[in-house]
């Protein structure tokens, strides 16, 4: 299930889920949400109209200069597009064959930025004023902190990788010390559900093998 | 929560990157297979002469230019014109009034309520907090409505379920004193690392 669907159904499921719903029950403030959790591609979009920009004023100042009858500034169009049809005669294969995967892989991003979700690292939170939107790395430090207590163990031996669907806890335990693995998955499932983020994601604890000495 | 047009975004973006997928593979394909290039010397030889035909047609009388060229400046402005405006719609929707209604009594007359007391007043409750590493307040239009961002910053560790039902608080209080309820989007971040990277890690 994709996360725009279970926000979704939670949506739909309102106040009769007994859970808070996520946001106010506007409609307006889910549409807010959704627009929070995924990226708006401004940064791309700035990127391709300056590099319109940059190509129409150029193309523009030749066809200017061709038009009052003025010599031209770099190429004269009709050069131009002679030496174009002439392709690939005139320039060094690898030299075509380079600039020509360059622009590919330019045009293969700004395609991947129009066609993927581009959802971002962050989870919504139950509340029933405010829209509540946090990063995935606040989450993770929080549960690193009750991880740390519930291991009993130093900020550097607990680990927290939060991603959308899974939360991968690693602890390295103190050299000699017993670290107890279902202690520190009950502690970690008990402060995510009380944050009860959507998507929820599972929990998975990784306790190393290796101590640290000294710690 | 801002007006960035991300549909117009998706499709400008998807039209700009095929074309330019379509020009590098040509130029790829002319450079490494033969066959390629013989069928672009009669393909572009075919439309390059019926684009000089064009030209020869529509000469100024009397003079050796062809005014198509200043049809083809005319489209470039346009085309300009076109992605300025676009690029001016990124991140657009700051707004100035948080109210602005007709009240009941019997003068004439508008309520205003700028942004800036929402904002100050938040502000001025959060940056008391220890647990915050900062935080900011603005004033969004979002379809005509205007809206709250509450841009908080907290430190290490910091639960976020908590913190936010203590903003909550304090917006339930702001409602209040404004007497109407405004839309409030509460963004947790942790800093300029989590806006490139997929899965978040802390240790």
């Amino acid at each position: 299930m994709t996360q725009d669907q279970e926000t979704e159904n939670f949506r739909a499921a309102g106040p009769d889920h007994g859970a808070t719903p996520v946001a106010g029950e506007d409609a307006e403030m889910s549409r807010i949400l959704r627009r929070e959790t995924h990226s708006s591609r401004a940064a791309a979009a700035v990127i391709a109209a300056v590099l319109v920009i940059i190509l129409c004023v150029y193309a523009l100042l030749e066809a200017g200069v061709r038009a009052v009858g003025q010599p031209p500034w770099l190429v004269d169009p009709t050069t131009a597009a002679q030496r174009i049809i002439a392709l690939p005669a005139g320039i060094s294969p690898l030299l075509l064959g380079a600039s020509g995967a360059v622009i590919a892989m330019v045009g293969l991003f700004f395609f991947l930025q129009a066609v993927l979700p581009g959802r971002r690292a962050r989870h919504l939170l139950r509340d029933p004023r405010t829209a509540v939107v946090v990063d995935d790395e606040v989450l993770a430090s929080s549960l690193a902190r009750r991880a740390r207590t519930a291991a009993n163990v130093t900020q550097e031996q607990v680990m927290v990788v939060v991603s959308r669907q899974t939360v991968v806890v690693n602890v390295r335990p103190t050299s000699g010390s017993r670290v107890s693995q279902e202690a520190v998955l009950a502690a970690v499932q008990a402060e995510l559900e009380e944050m009860s983020p959507v998507p929820m994601p599972a929990v998975r604890v990784n306790l190393s093998s290796s101590g640290v000495i000294g710690a | 929560m801002n007006g960035t047009p991300r549909a117009l975004n998706r499709v400008l973006l998807f039209i700009i990157g095929i074309k330019l997928l379509a020009v590098g593979l040509l130029l790829v394909l002319l450079a490494t297979v033969p066959a390629v290039a013989t069928w672009w010397h009669g393909w572009a030889a075919g439309v390059w002469a019926g684009a000089e035909d064009a030209f020869r047609q529509t000469r100024f009388p009397g003079r050796e230019e062809s005014w198509l060229w200043i049809v083809a400046g005319v489209v470039l402005v346009a085309i300009i014109v076109a992605m300025i405006a676009w690029l001016s719609q990124q991140g657009k929707g700051r707004a100035n009034l948080l109210v602005a209604s007709e009240d009941d009594s019997d003068v004439d007359g508008e309520v205003r309520i700028g942004g800036g007391v929402a904002e100050q007043a938040l502000r001025a409750a959060l940056s008391e907090r220890t647990d915050l590493a900062g935080a900011s307040v603005a004033t969004y239009e979002f379809r005509g409505q205007p809206g709250l961002r509450i841009r908080i910053q907290p430190r290490q560790g910091v639960a976020p379920h908590l913190l936010a039902a203590e903003v909550s608080q304090l917006v339930e209080a702001l409602d209040l004193v404004i007497g109407q309820k405004t839309p409030v989007l509460v963004h947790m971040v942790s800093g300029a690392r989590s806006r490139f990277t997929k899965a978040e890690r802390v240790r």
